[in-house]
C-alpha cells in the first residue's frame, strides 16, 4: 500500500514564481492492480506521480510505502529506493540516443554494481518477452513508436521493481498499439506488479485492466473510484 | 567487488558517451594535449640539458684559479703554478690558455683553447667543433680556415680534425690551437696563462684547500667544479621554470576553456543527465561518470602530449624551444639529446596539468549532476 | 627563491588545497549549524547535494597532497646539489628554519587527510549521512593545518638562498648534536630492533583480533601509531646503518636516493599508508553501532584492517630484507 496524507507540493518555494501544483491530497494506492491518475494537463497528476515514485519530496504531508515513511528521507536514500522499487516509463520515453536498445535497458542497473552478465541476461529476457530481442543491438533511433515504448518498458522492468509507473503512456500511440500496451499492463498486473499511470485517454480509463481511477483537477483530488 | 562493478558500469557508459561526441571530445583532447606537449617539452629538454652539462662537467678540473685585476679577470702569472703545487692534496696543476674570438665574417663567437697533452694540434693546424664549420659553410674536406684578428691581418689554419657531436653542448663553437699559434695570434706574452686548473683528490678537503690558497694568493679567485655545476643547474632550472610558468598560463587558459565546456552542456547532454537521474542514478553516480569522462580525456591528452614532447625533444632536437633554453648564441649545438626522464618528472607534469583540469571541471560537473530527478517529467 | 618546476607544482597543489579547504570549512560550519536530516526543506536538499561536491573536491586535493608529499621529499633531495654542504634532503630542508616544519606540517596534513578520506568513505556507506557532522567538524580542524602547511612551504621556498652553507645528515643524526634526531640515533641498535619486533607482533595481533571480532579498532589504531614511532626510531637507530653498510650513517632520507635503489620508498610507502589507514579505522570505529552502518560497515572495517596489517608487515619484511642483504655486521 502506498499512502499519501495531506500532501502538497510547491515548486520554486519562496520565490516569486512559486507554483503550488498539489493541495492537500490524501490517497491510498493498492499494491495489487492498475491505478490511473486522470485529469486535464495542469491538474497535478504528473506531480502526484513523481511524488509517489519518490522522485521528489512533498513540501508538506506524509507519504508511506508499505508502512515505511518515505517523504522525509534524504535524497540519497530516495534514489536507492526508487531504483529498487520503481520502474519508470516517461511520456516521451526518454531513451538515450546513440546507445543500443540493450545498453539503454541496462542503464538503471549501472549504479547498483551487479554482475553485468546477470543484468544483461535479465535485460535480454525482458526484451524477449516484449518481442524486441532481434533489435537489442540496434541504436534506439531506428525503432518505431511502439517499439520505443516497449524498449522503455523493458528498461523500467530491468531492476525487477515491483511498481511500474508510466506518465501518459498512450499519448503518442494509435489504437492498435494502445491495445497492445494494455495487454502488457494486464500481464504485469497478473504477474503481481503494481502499475500506476497518468492519462486523459478514455481508452485507458475504461480499460478492463484498470482497477482504480483517481480524478484530479487544479491540484486537488476530485474523485476516486475502485 | 560491488564498488568495482559499479565503476565498471559507469566507465562503460562513459566510453559509449565519449564515442558519441567525437568532435567535441577530440577537440578537448587536442587542445589539452597541446598544453601538455608544451610543458613536457620544456621539462624534458631542460632535464636533458642538465644531464648533458653533468656529463660535460665530469671533464672539468676540480679547481680553477683566476687572476683578478680591478675586479676583472686578467692573465695569471705562471709563478702561481708552483705556489699551488706546494699545497698538500693538490695535484696536476697546469696553466690554461683560452679565450673568445669574434668572427666578423659570420658574426659568431668561437671559444679558442689550447688543449693540454695529446690533443694538441701541430703548428698551423686547428681542431674545430662542428658548429664552426657550419657557421663558415666549410663543408668540404680539407678546406682551410682563415681567421683575421684585425684589418689586413689574415692567418691561415688547416683543419686537423673535427669534433664529433657527442659532447656538442661544449664543443660546438670550440677551436683548438697550438700553444705557439695561440700566443702569436692573440699576442699573449710568454709566462702568463688565462687561468690555472688543478685537481683535488679528496672532495671533502676542497674547502680547506681553497682557504689555504686564498691566504697564499689573496689576489686570485678560486672556482670549484661544484660552483660551476650549481651555476649550470640554476641557469637551466631558471630557464625551465620560466618556460613552465609560460606553459602554466596556457594551462590556466585551458582550464577556463574546459570549465566553460563542462558547464555549457548542450541541451541533448543535460537531457541525458536528467534521464539518468530519473531512472535511478544518484548525484554521485553522475559525478563519478563525469569524472571517468574527465579522467579518460586527461589520460588520453597526457599520454598524447608526453609522447609528442618526447619525439619533439629527443628525435627532432626540440626545434621549438632550443633558442630559449640553450641560450642566444648564434651557434647552437646540433646534437641528439640523450633521453633522460624520471618518474618524478612525470608525476610533476601530471600534477601540473591534470589537477587544474580536474579542479576546474568538478564544479560545473556537480552543477549538472545535481539536477532535480523529476525535471524530465515536468 | 629558486625557480624550479617541481616547486611551482608543489605551490600550485598547496594553493588549490588551501582554496578547497577554505571552501570546505565554510560549508562545514554551515553543516554544523544547519544540518537537519529530518527536514524536507529545499535548503536541506541543496545542502545534501553540496556535500557531494565538497567530498569530491576535498578527496581530489587530498589525494594530490599525498602525491605532493612524495614529490616534496624527492625534490628536496634533488635540490641538494644546489647547496654547499647538502648531500640529501636533510641539507636542503636545513637551509632555512622553515624546511623541517614544512615537512612535518605536510605529514600532518597527510594523516589528517587520510583519516578524513576513510571517514568520507564510511559516511557514504550509510544512507542517512551517519558521519557527515563529524566529517565536517574535522574539516574545520584540517583547514588551518592545510593553510599552515602551505604557508611554511612557501616560506621555505622563498628563503632558499644558494649562498647558504647548510649542514646535512652527517651532522644532524649524530649523538654529538643535541635534539630529538640525535636521541633517535643514540638508541641502542639491539633495543631498537627488539622494540620494532615487539611493536610488529603487537600491531599484527591487535589487527588480527580486530579483523576477527570486529572490535578493538581503537586499540589497533593506537598500536599503529606506536609502531609508526618505533619504526622511525629503528630506522634512524639501526636500519639505516644496515642499508648504508656504515655504522655511523643514521640518515633516514638518504635511503630515498637512487644509490640505494630507492629502497626508502619500499619502507615509507607501506608504513605511511598503513599508519594512515589505522588512524582512519580508529576514527570511524565509534560509529559502528549507527543504525545505517550496522550492516555495511563491518566488512569495510575488516578489509581496511587487513590492508593496514599488510602495510605494517611489509615494513617488517623490508627491514628483514635490508638486514639480510647488508654486509654490515652489528651483532655477534
Amino acid at each position: 500500500m502506498i499512502s499519501l496524507s495531506d500532501v502538497s507540493k510547491t515548486y520554486n518555494e519562496g520565490r516569486p514564481n512559486a507554483v503550488t501544483a498539489l493541495h492537500g491530497v490524501t490517497l491510498d494506492i493498492a499494491r495489487t492492480g492498475v491505478t490511473v491518475f486522470m485529469g486535464p494537463s495542469g491538474s497535478g497528476k504528473t506531480t502526484l506521480l513523481s511524488l509517489v515514485g519518490c522522485m521528489a519530496r512533498p513540501t508538506t504531508g506524509r507519504i508511506t510505502l508499505d508502512g515505511e515513511p518515505v517523504s522525509g528521507l534524504p535524497e540519497r536514500f530516495l534514489t536507492e529506493l526508487r531504483r529498487v522499487k520503481f520502474g519508470f516509463v516517461f511520456q516521451r520515453f526518454n531513451l538515450i540516443r546513440g546507445l543500443s536498445v540493450l545498453d539503454n535497458v541496462m542503464l538503471p542497473a549501472a549504479p547498483s554494481g551487479e554482475d553485468p552478465k546477470a543484468v544483461q541476461a535479465r535485460a535480454m529476457m525482458r526484451l524477449e518477452a516484449l518481442g524486441l530481442a532481434e533489435k537489442a543491438l540496434m541504436p534506439v533511433e531506428v525503432l518505431s513508436g511502439g517499439e520505443t515504448q516497449r524498449a522503455a518498458i523493458a528498461r523500467a522492468l530491468v531492476n525487477d521493481a515491483p511498481v511500474l509507473i508510466a506518465d501518459e503512456p498512450t499519448a503518442n500511440l494509435d489504437t492498435a498499439l494502445t491495445h497492445r500496451f494494455l495487454d502488457i499492463v494486464a500481464g504485469l498486473r497478473d504477474a503481481g506488479k503494481t502499475v500506476i499511470l497518468t492519462s486523459h485517454d478514455p481508452r485507458i480509463i475504461s480499460a478492463s485492466a484498470v482497477t482504480a481511477v483517481v480524478e484530479m483537477r487544479d491540484g486537488q483530488m476530485v474523485r476516486g473510484r475502485g | 567487488m560491488k564498488t568495482l562493478r559499479r565503476q565498471r558500469a559507469l566507465a562503460d557508459y562513459t566510453l559509449a558517451a565519449l564515442a558519441r561526441r567525437k568532435v567535441k571530445n577530440s577537440a578537448l583532447v587536442g587542445v589539452f594535449s597541446l598544453v601538455v606537449f608544451l610543458l613536457a617539452s620544456a621539462m624534458f629538454f631542460a632535464s636533458a640539458l642538465r644531464h648533458e652539462a653533468d656529463t660535460a662537467l665530469q671533464g672539468v678540473p676540480d679547481l680553477i684559479v683566476q687572476h683578478l685585476s680591478l675586479g676583472r679577470q686578467g692573465m695569471i702569472s705562471e709563478d702561481r703554478i708552483a705556489e699551488l703545487e706546494s699545497i698538500r692534496g693538490v695535484s696536476k696543476v697546469r696553466g690554461r690558455l683560452w679565450g673568445y674570438y669574434y668572427d666578423r665574417v659570420v658574426g659568431a663567437n668561437y671559444t679558442v683553447m689550447v688543449p693540454d697533452g695529446g690533443a694538441m694540434p701541430p703548428p698551423g693546424q686547428v681542431i674545430v667543433g662542428e658548429g664552426v664549420l657550419r657557421a663558415r659553410g666549410l663543408d668540404w674536406e680539407g678546406a682551410p680556415l682563415f681567421l683575421s684578428r684585425k684589418q689586413g691581418d689574415l692567418s691561415r689554419f688547416d683543419i686537423a680534425k673535427t669534433f664529433d657531436s657527442d659532447s656538442a653542448l661544449l664543443t660546438a663553437d670550440l677551436l683548438l690551437m697550438n700553444e705557439a699559434d695561440f700566443r702569436a695570434f692573440f699576442s699573449v706574452p710568454a709566462g702568463v696563462y688565462t687561468d690555472i686548473a688543478a685537481r683535488v683528490r679528496n672532495a671533502n678537503e676542497l674547502a680547506t684547500i681553497v682557504d689555504k690558497a686564498t691566504r697564499i694568493m689573496p689576489d686570485e679567485r678560486f672556482v670549484t667544479r661544484d660552483d660551476i655545476a650549481r651555476t649550470y643547474m640554476k641557469l637551466f632550472d631558471w630557464r625551465e621554470g620560466l618556460m613552465v610558468a609560460l606553459g602554466a598560463m596556457a594551462m590556466l587558459a585551458f582550464a577556463i576553456f574546459a570549465a566553460d565546456k563542462a558547464s555549457g552542456l548542450s541541451a541533448e547532454e543535460s537531457r541525458e543527465i536528467g534521464i539518468l537521474k530519473a531512472i535511478g542514478w544518484d548525484t554521485r553516480d553522475v559525478i563519478a561518470m563525469k569524472l571517468w569522462e574527465g579522467g579518460l580525456v586527461s589520460i588520453g591528452a597526457f599520454l598524447l602530449g608526453c609522447v609528442a614532447a618526447y619525439a619533439h625533444v629527443f628525435w627532432f632536437g626540440a626545434t621549438l624551444f632550443a633558442p630559449v633554453l640553450k641560450g642566444w648564441a648564434v651557434i647552437y649545438p646540433d646534437f641528439p639529446l640523450a633521453p633522460v626522464i624520471d618518474a618524478a618528472q612525470l608525476v610533476t607534469l601530471f600534477l601540473l596539468t591534470v589537477l587544474p583540469y580536474a579542479a576546474a571541471t568538478v564544479v560545473p560537473v556537480w552543477r549538472v549532476a545535481s539536477a532535480d530527478p523529476d525535471a524530465v517529467m515536468r | 627563491m629558486i625557480f624550479r618546476t617541481p616547486i611551482l607544482t608543489l605551490l600550485l597543489v598547496s594553493a588549490l588545497a588551501i582554496l578547497v579547504a577554505l571552501g570546505a570549512a565554510w560549508f562545514g560550519q554551515r553543516v554544523l549549524r544547519q544540518w537537519d536530516l529530518t527536514s524536507g526543506s529545499r535548503a536541506q536538499l541543496l545542502m545534501e547535494r553540496r556535500t557531494e561536491l565538497i567530498s569530491t573536491l576535498f578527496a581530489m586535493v587530498m589525494l594530490a597532497e599525498a602525491v605532493a608529499l612524495f614529490l616534496f621529499v624527492f625534490n628536496a633531495d634533488r635540490m641538494a646539489a644546489l647547496f654547499v654542504g647538502a648531500m640529501c634532503a636533510v641539507g636542503t630542508l636545513n637551509v632555512n628554519p622553515y624546511g623541517f616544519p614544512a615537512l612535518y606540517a605536510k605529514i600532518g596534513v597527510f594523516f589528517a587527510a587520510a583519516v578524513w578520506l576513510v571517514m568520507d568513505h564510511v559516511d557514504r556507506l550509510g544512507r542517512d549521512y551517519p558521519l557527515t557532522r563529524a566529517k565536517y567538524a574535522l574539516v574545520l580542524a584540517i583547514a588551518p593545518l592545510v593553510i599552515v602547511a602551505g604557508g611554511l612551504e612557501l616560506a621555505w621556498y622563498l628563503g632558499l638562498k644558494t649562498d647558504v652553507i647548510t649542514s646535512c645528515c652527517s651532522k644532524l643524526f649524530t649523538p654529538a648534536n643535541a635534539g630529538i634526531s640525535d636521541e633517535m640515533a643514540a638508541v641502542d641498535p639491539a633495543l631498537a630492533l627488539w622494540a620494532l619486533a615487539g611493536a610488529q607482533v603487537l600491531v599484527l595481533a591487535l589487527g588480527t583480533f580486530a579483523a576477527k571480532t570486529g572490535r578493538g579498532h581503537g586499540l589497533f589504531a593506537l598500536a599503529g601509531a606506536v609502531f609508526f614511532a618505533v619504526a622511525l626510531t629503528a630506522m634512524v637507530s639501526v636500519i639505516a646503518l644496515y642499508v648504508y653498510e656504515n655504522p655511523n650513517h643514521h640518515c633516514p632520507f638518504c635511503i630515498l636516493k637512487p644509490e640505494y635503489g630507492y629502497i626508502g620508498y619500499a619502507f615509507y610507502i607501506p608504513l605511511f599508508g598503513a599508519t594512515a589507514l589505522a588512524l582512519g579505522l580508529g576514527a570511524v570505529a565509534p560509529f559502528k553501532r549507527r543504525g545505517s552502518l550496522r550492516a555495511p560497515l563491518p566488512p569495510v572495517l575488516r578489509r581496511l584492517t587487513l590492508w593496514a596489517m599488510a602495510g605494517f608487515a611489509a615494513y617488517g619484511a623490508v627491514t628483514l630484507y635490508a638486514i639480510a642483504r647488508s654486509h654490515l655486521i652489528l651483532f655477534g
